[in-house]
């Protein structure tokens, strides 16, 4: 059983990798890799797949009591550094490093030390000791580990979660507090257990009736009582707490949703209460249009990914290029009038035009190339298009933007031609017009057709009046 | 993470507690003991500010502020809060039951009686929402209903230094950030030709009381974020313009090359302000182009001037200002700060503040306005208020028609509209004196985490660490006003 040695430079080689490694994992935040360098750690995701292969191959040999070839055990070992040492390169990119890259890293390295050690027993002739099958069983279990965090640093974390049958509808304009607020976050966080095919702790939450009813512990819910509502109390417990809900390990409740929760049982947990039936200062109102407002926020998780990168090369001292919120793929876009203005600096961005949800516009002389380019962001919620010079040739691109939610038309030269454009525009919700030639028929058809729009053409003329005829000063205190 | 970027690129940046942290979490790992036991080497909840900078942590209500700071503190009970038990209890002295301990200023803590003292304004409802506004602010009446009122304010600060420190940075002390700079630092620039903070002021004949630039210092925050005062006049910004005989291709070569040098130095030392430098030079060149233009407010239309009060024409003004400011706010500065000096009404009350109610009433009315035609509303959050309220009884000699009061921190009034704060409602309560909350306290650690909410930053996640400490406007405290959120 005994093998021939390698020439000793191969142990060399390993040696000095292995101290290398070693060297950058203490001196990590020391070290400044130069370009070239840093370069190399993009091989990694290549390089991998040898020793992932080429390890498991070996220890499966050793594990059967077969001979592991030299050369195999040799070659493995090599790819093994090689890996952890080019997957450390490609760590410092990405600074500061996440749970994930953490985990990954110090397995990697793990799975590296650990095929040095084998590959020196072997070389003792140590083959075929309890020892080494020691190693070569915590060898596949720690590949296995590192592979799947790898996968999840590339793929997402979710990568591998069971697929969700269920897709969310959207919340109505109008909703039922019940049928489409509360029921929706039961569903999200509670019914999975406590559903007529499984029903932990004998309690159904599928109705208003069945948590009235309760289970084990008692009603889930008192009428008008959320501090005594079982329910209630168990969200409230901390996450450690034996009886918190959801369990440990289940996705807790947003505060909001909590609260959503509370409101509506301290309302009288009634099933036919609508959101307009709430007056504008109870506090659920504004709980409830924040979870809707999160639903908008939910559609762009479904726009194209966007590289930095991309967004720096649009950009410029005149064009600003921000993403909404950290991690998201839409863009709210300020265009600023350079002192040489070129039609060219916004068609540019037709790249990027399906990640445009916020355009601002305003004052530059955009014409028909520009609007183009807007009739082009199929997402656009948001357009800013005041003092410009666009008259309804150029407007008419806006039809077909279904998501436009705010429009700032003022001091443009559109008439009532653009009634008809504006009047398909279903989803826009705020209108600014004001000094444009549409006239008040104009408006009246538009009120007709968009009931929900608010519509503003300026200042109330009395109110303007007052203001420019009577430059006020309270001089006479009694 | 510009700090542990910064720490690769210049070894010198290392302190001790890094270098130790770093070495154990090294070493024990080396070992792969942490596997065992996660936690063990970890010591704390993990990196800070896990969120990068210059974006907003959610989707954001608001993209810029306009604060109309009101310096002084104008009394909430000649303004905003109707006490009508006042007028019934006149002369009577503030029962201690109410007054409960609070420490007065040495102003007032020589006098041996508190006679209570009914407002000299009368007061009347106004809009859909029925809210009660003085006959001082008659314009800003006319707005209730785009408007939330706070009546439930409150502050620990007595003194008008600490109290307006506190307003501006979230500390009483001095040297913390200005907001301002910390919505700069949070959320990054609109537009890279103008500063992403600027500061406007502006004086009453009113009792004044001073305003120094440490209200609008950036701290130990980055320099660039610093509030930028802009001053009336023919040169909002000194220095700004070249001399005569420069031309503008001249001036790019010298910032070129005093840039080159200046690179040079930054290798040497690894001192981020001379980056910081570098940037404000930009800034500068790019301000030569931009300030004028924003500042020039003869594009305005006359029915604009006039919306805002004749007085906007004169530079200087709270009036100019308040137009100036959504100027500004056009184009895309984060954090516009106007200061109207003149609030402070120890004595005299009825008669100055009427004089400096006019000097702001209408300005403020015609920015509401003005902004809600443009769409502003629907993403500029302002701001009006002072830094406390002022006492429900008299200072000095007992005259209905010439009385003072004191400083009141215990409750007092402002105002927000726009940039998801709820039009037309009234917030919080206080007792039928005027002098305690009742209902729906706000502190100005709440007040600072409303604000950075709608602007979509999470006010705990928001982070700088600084001499071993980690920062935040809101300190250790502050909880989101939802109920004043649309």
């Amino acid at each position: 059983m005994a093998q021939k040695n390698n020439s000793p430079w191969v142990d060399y080689v390993i040696f000095g990798l292995t101290i290398f490694l070693i060297f950058c994992l203490i001196f990590e935040s020391f070290i400044d890799l130069p370009g070239l360098v840093a370069w190399m750690g993009r091989w990694h995701p290549l390089i991998l797949h040898f020793p992932i292969v080429l390890l498991l191959m070996a220890a499966a040999l050793g594990l059967f009591n077969r001979i592991v070839p030299n050369v195999l055990l040799t070659i493995a070992t090599l790819s093994a550094l090689v890996t952890a040492i080019t997957g450390f390169f490609l760590g410092t990119e990405s600074a500061p490093k996440g749970d994930l890259i953490f985990w990954h890293q110090w397995m990697g390295a793990g799975v590296a030390f650990l095929a040095v050690v084998w590959y020196w027993l072997s070389n003792n002739h140590l083959q075929q000791t309890y020892l080494v099958k020691g190693i070569q069983v915590v060898l596949i279990l720690l590949v296995g580990l590192t592979g799947h965090y790898g996968g999840m640093i590339t793929h997402g974390e979710d990568f591998l979660a069971w697929p969700k049958s269920k897709k969310l509808e959207k919340i109505p304009e109008n909703p039922l507090i019940y049928e489409h607020i509360v029921h929706r976050v039961l569903d999200n966080s509670c019914i999975g257990c406590h559903n007529p095919n499984k029903t932990k702790g004998e309690l159904l939450m599928t109705s208003i009736d069945e948590l009235i009813k309760g289970g084990e512990s008692g009603p889930a819910l008192v009428i008008g009582d959320p501090v005594n509502s079982e329910l209630i109390r168990r969200l409230h417990l901390p996450v450690e707490d034996e009886e918190h809900m959801p369990p440990e390990g289940k996705k807790p409740l947003s505060d909001n949703e909590i609260q959503i929760l509370e409101r509506w049982i301290a309302l009288g947990a009634s099933d036919t209460l609508k959101l307009s039936d709430l007056d504008n200062s109870e506090p659920l109102v504004g709980l409830v249009k924040k979870m809707m407002d999160s639903g908008t926020t939910n559609s762009w998780a479904k726009l194209p990914k966007v590289m930095d990168s991309t967004l720096q090369n649009l950009a410029s001292d005149y064009i600003t290029i921000k993403r909404i919120s950290s991690n998201s793929q839409a863009l709210s876009i300020s265009v600023f009038l350079p002192p040489d203005y070129n039609s060219k600096n916004i068609t540019d961005l037709k790249r990027i035009s399906n990640n445009i949800i916020e355009l601002d516009l305003s004052g530059i002389p955009i014409g028909e190339k520009e609007m183009e380019l807007v009739a082009m962001c199929k997402n656009l919620e948001w357009l800013e298009v005041d003092r410009t010079p666009i008259t309804d040739a150029e407007f008419i691109k806006l039809s077909g933007l279904a998501q436009l939610r705010v429009l700032k038309a003022y001091e443009t030269g559109i008439t009532d031609k653009s009634v008809a454009v504006l009047k398909d525009l279903k989803g826009l919700k705020s209108l600014y017009v004001w000094e444009t030639q549409i006239s008040g028929d104009g408006f009246a058809q538009l009120k007709e057709a968009l009931p929900n729009l608010q519509l503003d053409y300026g200042i109330d003329p009395e109110l303007k009046t007052e203001f420019i005829q009577k430059d006020s000063i309270v001089d006479s205190i009694q | 993470m510009e700090e542990d970027k910064s720490k690769s690129e210049n070894p010198l940046k290392v302190n001790r507690r890094h270098f130790f942290s770093q070495l154990s979490v090294g070493i024990g790992s080396l070992a792969l003991g942490s596997l065992l036991i996660p936690d063990l080497f970890k010591g704390g909840k993990g990196p800070v500010a896990s969120q990068p900078l210059g974006i907003p942590h959610f989707a954001p209500k608001a993209k810029r502020v306009i604060y109309l700071f009101q310096s002084g503190a104008p009394s909430q009970l000649e303004s905003f809060d109707y006490k009508p038990t006042l007028v019934k209890r006149m002369g009577e002295d503030l029962p201690e039951s109410i007054r409960n301990g609070q420490r007065l200023t040495g102003m007032t803590a020589g006098q041996d009686k508190f006679p209570l003292m009914p407002s000299a304004a009368k007061f009347s409802q106004h809009g859909k929402s029925g809210a009660w506004v003085s006959e001082f602010f008659p314009h800003i009446a006319k707005i209730a209903d785009e408007i939330c009122i706070v009546k439930s304010m409150h502050t620990e600060a007595i003194n008008h230094d600490p109290a307006i420190t506190f307003f501006q940075t979230g500390s009483q002390q001095s040297g913390r950030p200005s907001m301002g700079s910390w919505m700069s630092y949070g959320l990054g620039s609109e537009n890279q030709n103008l500063p992403s903070f600027v500061v406007l002021t502006s004086r009453g004949k009113g009792n004044s009381q001073g305003l120094y630039s440490k209200l609008w210092s950036s701290g130990f925050l980055d320099s660039k974020h610093q509030g930028v005062l802009l001053r009336s006049g023919k040169d909002p910004v000194l220095y700004l313009n070249d001399p005569e005989g420069l031309s503008r291709s001249d001036k790019r070569h010298l910032l070129d090359h005093v840039s080159s040098l200046n690179k040079i130095h930054h290798v040497e030392t690894g001192d981020d302000e001379i980056e910081s430098r570098i940037a404000q030079y930009e800034m500068a060149y790019r301000m030569q182009m931009s300030v004028p233009d924003v500042m020039d407010i003869k594009k305005e239309p006359e029915s604009i001037i006039k919306l805002y009060g004749e007085e906007s024409q004169v530079p200087g003004t709270y009036a100019a200002n308040c137009l100036q400011a959504r100027r500004l706010a056009e184009n895309g500065v984060r954090f516009i700060q106007l200061y109207h000096q003149g609030w402070d009404q120890h004595g005299n009350l009825p008669n100055e503040m009427a004089g400096q109610a006019k000097d702001v009433d209408q300005a403020s009315a015609a920015l509401i306005l003005d902004l809600k035609q443009r769409g502003m509303l629907e993403d500029t959050l302002v701001i009006w208020g002072g830094e406390f309220g002022r006492t429900n009884y008299c200072q000095g000699n007992f005259d209905p028609k010439n009385y003072g009061r004191d400083h009141h921190p215990r409750a007092f009034s402002i105002w927000m509209a726009g940039g998801g704060i709820k039009p037309g409602i009234t917030y919080g309560e206080t007792d039928e004196f005027g002098y305690n909350i009742v209902k729906n306290p706000v502190h100005i650690n709440d007040f600072h985490a409303t604000i950075m909410n709608n602007l979509g930053l999470d006010h705990e996640q928001l982070i700088y660490k600084y001499q071993g400490r980690r920062f935040r406007l809101t300190d250790v405290a502050g909880n989101v006003v939802n109920d004043i959120l649309t």
